[in-house]
């Protein structure tokens, strides 16, 4: 027996450690080299694959979902559908569908996880600015396939375009854009014997003494409370209304994310100074989570966090979907839950300040920069924009950001309801978007929503704590979050 | 096979007694029988090495590097520099302090409940006790997170059947318990006796193997219920009770999931729900830093080895093993 019998254990052993650390942080790195990895691929391989199957079998392409929309089963279904007919119809390709959940930002991590143990997808969406965000340095720029293939951009209105223009190169092609309204229930103003709200932006609202006021984010609570109701069906202007038994609430404000519920009120960004790393939270946000903070707690028009939670309450993503409510603010993707309310429409966004801010949300298909097959991940990211965007469009309530396809779109999308809705409410609403967008990069993106993002601290404290001194709150919150900025640099 | 003979050996040295077994290295059977053992642990070998062992050096390396995913510098070696930084880092000292803070409150009831419970289910005057063994037992063959959020449902202020039932006794404004700082960890404790049953199964088997010849000369010399608790029950458990403190300190130490599934990791209620693993998990996942999450990993796992050594030291003082000499 050998004097030394683990020996060559151990030279195996420091052996395989070396090759995990040195595999995990090659295939993770994206290095100078590493990164422009992929458009040297993509310049030289053919732009279409061959209409048989190659030799070696079809190419295969994982399709990542979802990174903020397209999990709910019906639009699961639609995805299928687009998958198969697209396996069916590209004999060299085969994509595989894969769908992570976007609750608790678990598909966030698990695109994490996958990408740092170098096993990415190719293709990830539908994906807004915030989600894409969240994996700065990921994309691949699409400048030399789009260039390569001749694909043609010319229908999209330019500033779409350059959304997806940053320093990292073209990394998106416009898909759908979703602008915000006031969504409401006919039902709920009539019983409560008011005016709707105005569908054009700039449009008067109509008091019930006939009088016209502006629509501001005031006349909007003062309405509210006249929309807020009890068990005993007495209102929120009434002395004898119980906050403890409402069975209608008001005004549902977006919640999903602070900086979104803050750019209903005015446009702007958390980053400031010279280079973007002072945290500068505008006068309009702080005006539109105190107004927040006061519609639930004070006025009791917007739901706690609790009641929000609240599987009786709220069993199907937001409480609009479930008629509890008669105004709720949010983006065109939530009509996949409306099918089931059938006399809502929608209206303008209320004004603060004068300004009336239509938060926009826009999402497209991206390839990552990891792929190894960037022509096939074209492909089948040009029949995603292509071929199959009616279908996926219309599934995810987005209005097509092709300007010639935006009246088919819009007849798509009315033929999911029986109620007719004024569409226009929400194609004016594009012409008012948040500029610059919420989702906009900021420093140390990711552990900065940790504190802003969906069901981050700031969101749940004040949606779950009374008696707040929101001054106080929002100094903290800027503190804060200035730390985590200077602890990233 | 016959059995081979024990056989005393005194070492001069501390001059304390082994028993050992002689030497199995040199017969061919020895080695045989060594061979096959190897080939029937190979499979939890070759796991162990490939998915606990590896990755673990892996994160020890990751730990002195700055990997991150965007990885906007370049991936270089800097030493100590992340757990240098952990000792600066206020958010790492304060779910530190909210994990022990935890701990203490978690522990006892963790280790005294199942204990007590498993009295009850072993005593001779319950009734049914197969049934009620199936209803502690239960809970514990559903999965955690719908455990979770069952009691999310139950204990929500609004429309938990918790605070409805305070209501119809007069309770005007029943306690907010998932949200009041004050009631979190209560809160918590209660959701984690849900998942009691294995302990329960663990110190049943435990006093089971309690001689009973034992109980009855505490009844001749004169000695009631509690005697035999004390001199005879709690001795002879003390081995299960050490090995449920050690399970007990490594998953209140990893403590995880109930504050992501009903918190989002948010840490909220007032951060008292921000708990060191889920930091760690966040800064690695999340915040998509491995290198500073890797460093987290292995902090945790020094906390976790210092404190079950000082258990295991501490074991000399209270555990009773009955065939030690």
């Amino acid at each position: 027996m050998p004097a030394h019998p683990f020996r060559p254990g151990v030279l195996l052993t420091a052996f395989a450690l070396l090759a995990t650390a040195c595999s995990g942080s090659s295939a993770t790195s994206p290095s100078p080299s590493a990164s422009a990895a992929p458009s040297v691929a993509a310049s030289v391989a053919p732009s279409k694959g061959p209409a048989t199957v190659p030799p070696g079998g079809p190419v295969e392409i994982r399709w990542y979902c979802c990174l903020g929309g397209g999990e709910a089963p019906a639009q699961k279904k639609v995805e299928d559908q687009v998958v198969k007919d697209f396996n069916a119809s590209h004999p060299n390709i085969h994509v595989t569908f894969e769908v992570v959940t976007y609750e608790g930002n678990v598909s966030n991590e698990q695109l994490a996880t996958e990408l740092q143990a170098g096993n990415g997808p190719d293709v990830v969406g539908p994906v807004g600015i915030g989600g894409a965000n969240a994996f700065k340095g990921q994309w691949l720029d699409l400048a030399p396939l789009i260039t390569k293939n001749n694909y043609d951009l010319s229908g999209f209105p330019q500033s779409v375009v350059d959304i997806y223009k940053l320093d990292e190169g073209q990394v998106g092609i416009p898909f759908a854009i979703y602008p915000s309204a006031l969504f409401y229930r006919k039902s709920a103003f009539e019983e409560a014997g008011l005016n709707e709200p105005p569908h054009k932006y700039g449009e008067k609202y109509k008091k019930a003494d006939g009088t016209e006021v502006d629509w501001t984010y005031d006349v909007a609570r003062e309405i509210a409370k006249k929309l807020t109701v009890d068990t005993n069906n007495k209102d929120a202007t009434q002395a004898d209304f119980n906050p403890k038994k409402i069975s209608q609430w008001g005004f549902e404000l977006q919640r999903d994310d602070l900086r979104g519920t803050g750019a209903y009120f005015g446009a702007g960004s958390l980053s400031s100074g010279p280079d973007g790393k002072s945290v500068q939270i505008p006068d309009a946000w702080v005006a539109g989570w105190k107004y927040m903070y006061q519609s639930i707690w004070t006025d009791h028009i917007d739901m706690t966090g609790p009641q929000f939670e609240s599987k009786d309450i709220n069993p199907n993503d937001y409480p609009f979907f479930n008629k509890k409510l008669a105004m709720s603010e949010n983006f065109l993707w939530s009509t996949y839950g409306l099918p089931a309310v059938d006399d809502w429409d929608m209206a303008a966004i209320p004004a603060y300040n004068g300004t009336q801010t239509s938060v926009l949300n826009a999402d497209t298909f991206r390839i990552l920069k990891s792929t190894k097959h960037p022509d096939e991940a074209f492909e089948f990211l040009t029949y995603l924009l292509g071929d199959a965007s009616e279908a996926l469009l219309t599934t995810y309530g987005g209005f097509p950001a092709r300007t010639a396809d935006q009246a088919s779109g819009i007849a798509a999308l009315q033929k999911q309801f029986k109620n007719q809705v004024d569409w226009q409410v929400a194609v004016d609403g594009a012409d008012h978007p948040d500029n610059p967008n919420f989702e906009s990069w900021m420093p140390a993106y990711n552990e900065s929503l940790s504190l802003v993002g969906s069901g981050g601290k700031y969101l749940t404290r004040w949606t779950t704590m009374p008696g707040l001194d929101m001054d106080q709150e929002i100094s903290k919150l800027k503190a804060e979050l200035q730390g985590i900025w200077n602890k990233a640099h | 096979m016959a059995a081979i003979p024990l056989q005393r050996v005194k070492r001069p040295a501390t001059g304390r007694r082994f028993l050992r077994r002689p030497s199995l290295g040199r017969t061919p059977l020895a080695r045989r029988e060594a061979r096959w053992g190897l080939i029937f642990l190979s499979p939890w070998i070759v796991g162990f090495f490939a998915f606990t062992f590896l990755p673990m050096m892996a994160s020890l390396a990751f730990s002195l590097t700055n990997l991150t995913l965007a990885q906007e510098e370049p991936l270089q070696f800097v030493g100590i520099r992340n757990y240098d930084a952990m000792l600066h880092d206020t958010q790492v000292w304060e779910s530190i302090g909210n994990t022990l803070r935890f701990a203490a409150f978690n522990l006892p009831i963790a280790i005294v409940i199942p204990f007590v419970v498993a009295l009850v289910l072993s005593s001779p005057s319950l009734r049914a006790s197969g049934l009620f063994r199936t209803l502690f037992f239960l809970p514990y063959v559903i999965p955690f997170v719908s455990g979770v959020l069952a009691w999310q449902g139950m204990l929500n202020i609004e429309t938990g059947w918790v605070d409805g039932v305070l209501r119809l006794i007069g309770v005007q404004d029943p306690p907010n318990w998932l949200q009041d700082p004050s009631l979190v960890y209560p809160s918590l404790i209660f959701i984690g006796l849900w998942g009691i049953g294995a302990g329960v199964i663990v110190n049943l088997a435990g006093l089971r193997a309690v001689p009973t010849e034992l109980y009855d000369a505490v009844h001749i010399d004169g000695g009631g219920y509690w005697s035999s608790l004390r001199n005879v029950t709690l001795p002879l458990m003390s081995p299960v009770i050490f090995y449920s403190l050690i399970l007990g300190i490594v998953d209140v130490l990893q403590y995880f999931l109930v504050p992501l599934v009903l918190y989002n990791g948010s840490g909220e209620p007032g951060g008292t729900t921000l708990f060191f693993n889920l930091l760690l998990y966040k800064t690695a996942f999340g915040y998509q830093n491995f290198a500073y999450g890797s460093a987290m990993a292995w902090l945790l796992f020094a906390m976790t080895l210092a404190i079950t050594l000082l258990v295991f030291r501490s074991a000399r003082r209270w555990v009773f093993y009955a065939g030690e000499r």
